[in-house]
């Protein structure tokens, strides 16, 4: 009896480790190949002729058509800068700065990768069309509560994901990784 | 107390086995790869420009709604690998991956003088032919190398404004893409 409840222990923490340290690497991103600056996660070698492993594997669960590394790269948000999951009842301020590239897009999508956009509205933010301060930096409302200046209007309920795409940009050259290299994303409020 | 703390230990060393085992494992047992909807696309030795993404439906490559895209899906076994394109608009680019979805080129406009581009994807086999001159290419040929033999081309191009897209599209719809 004691041999068999230890042996259900050693199965039980096994699949606990197993499972969650790869849940852990792939959908958190949090292990290997991952740059994080902030709330946004990047993989940095998905686009490069030799992947790590933990990036083979994400890019094949992912199975999307991915950038080449000299192409640009693409971050993505599940959560606020306070660690909060965007849901989609809610608005957030993207407030900040990014590297400098030729240029990136913002878009909001579900986890499956549809875009939650308002039909007939603006399905992404585009670098060169949207309003800027003095100083090049840019504030963008997204969220279903009407807001002026930069906005991308989204619909439904659940959780979403911001991907920021930065293309031809500097990002691989170490400069400006600091935490604000990319805009913060602040909780400005929700519908009930 | 000991014997669980060692059976725990023994439980977490099988884990992290475990993980590193699903993590190898993954790209082989992925039945819905890249290479998998690629092959869906009816884009072999011919580009074929994707459906713009719309909101609200599904995106099933992840693309970019912002961007047009071009695939082309390639056989080396076929001969060399030609893209000849005259791309249109203020940002473009390249990539090239091979069936398992590694990339083997990239590159934008940035690094390409005027619009025109010009690219030989060769195999191993035909690199050596081509390094002892065995093998006539166009002059200014981009050459790319790719150890396998199944690849695809991805062209993006940027259309700064929703006018000019259909143009663009019709642009990128030109470009020849097969084998020499």
């Amino acid at each position: 009896m004691k041999f068999l409840s230890r042996l259900l222990l050693f199965i039980s923490v096994a699949l606990l480790v197993g499972f969650g340290l790869t849940y852990l690497a792939l959908e958190k991103g949090g292990l290997f190949g991952t740059l994080r600056i902030g709330p946004w996660v990047a993989w940095k070698e998905i686009g490069s002729p030799n992947p790590d492993p933990y990036t083979r594997a994400y890019a094949a669960i992912s199975s999307g058509l991915e950038m080449a590394r000299a192409e640009g790269i693409k971050f993505t948000a599940k959560q606020d800068s306070d660690g909060n999951v965007l849901v989609r009842n809610c608005s957030y301020r993207i407030d900040g700065t990014t590297p400098e590239s030729a240029f990136w897009t913002l878009a909001a999508i579900d986890y499956n990768g549809a875009s939650i956009t308002r039909l007939g509205a603006d399905i992404v933010m585009h670098s060169s069309r949207i309003n800027r301060d003095e100083d090049g930096s840019f504030a963008i409302n997204v969220g279903p509560i009407l807001a002026s200046g930069n906005w991308l209007e989204t619909v439904g309920t659940g959780n979403f994901q911001l991907v920021l795409n930065l293309y031809d940009s500097t990002v691989f050259s170490g400069f400006g990784l600091q935490d604000d290299a990319l805009p913060a994303i602040i909780l400005e409020g929700c519908n009930e | 107390m000991s014997r669980i703390v060692l059976w725990s230990l023994g439980g977490i060393v099988l884990g992290v086995v475990l993980h590193l085992v699903a993590i190898l494992s993954m790209p082989t047992f992925v039945t819905r790869s890249v290479w998998s909807k690629v092959l869906e696309l009816d884009n072999f030795e011919k580009i074929v420009v994707l459906e713009n993404i719309e909101a609200l439906s599904s995106n099933p490559l992840k693309l970019d709604p912002e961007l047009l895209y071009g695939v082309c899906r390639l056989d080396l076994a076929n001969g060399v690998g030609i893209l000849n394109a005259q791309m249109p608009g203020d940002f473009w680019s390249i990539s090239i991956f091979d069936a398992t979805g590694r990339a083997v080129y990239g590159t934008t406009n940035r690094s390409i003088v005027g619009q025109s581009l010009k690219l030989g994807i060769f195999n191993d086999e035909q690199i050596k032919l081509l390094s002892d001159q065995e093998l006539d290419i166009e002059e200014g040929l981009l050459i790319v190398e790719s150890q396998l033999n199944d690849v695809f081309v991805v062209l993006r191009v940027a259309a700064p404004y929703k006018a000019v897209r259909g143009r663009y599209r019709e642009q990128l719809a030109k470009a020849i893409c097969g084998s020499a």
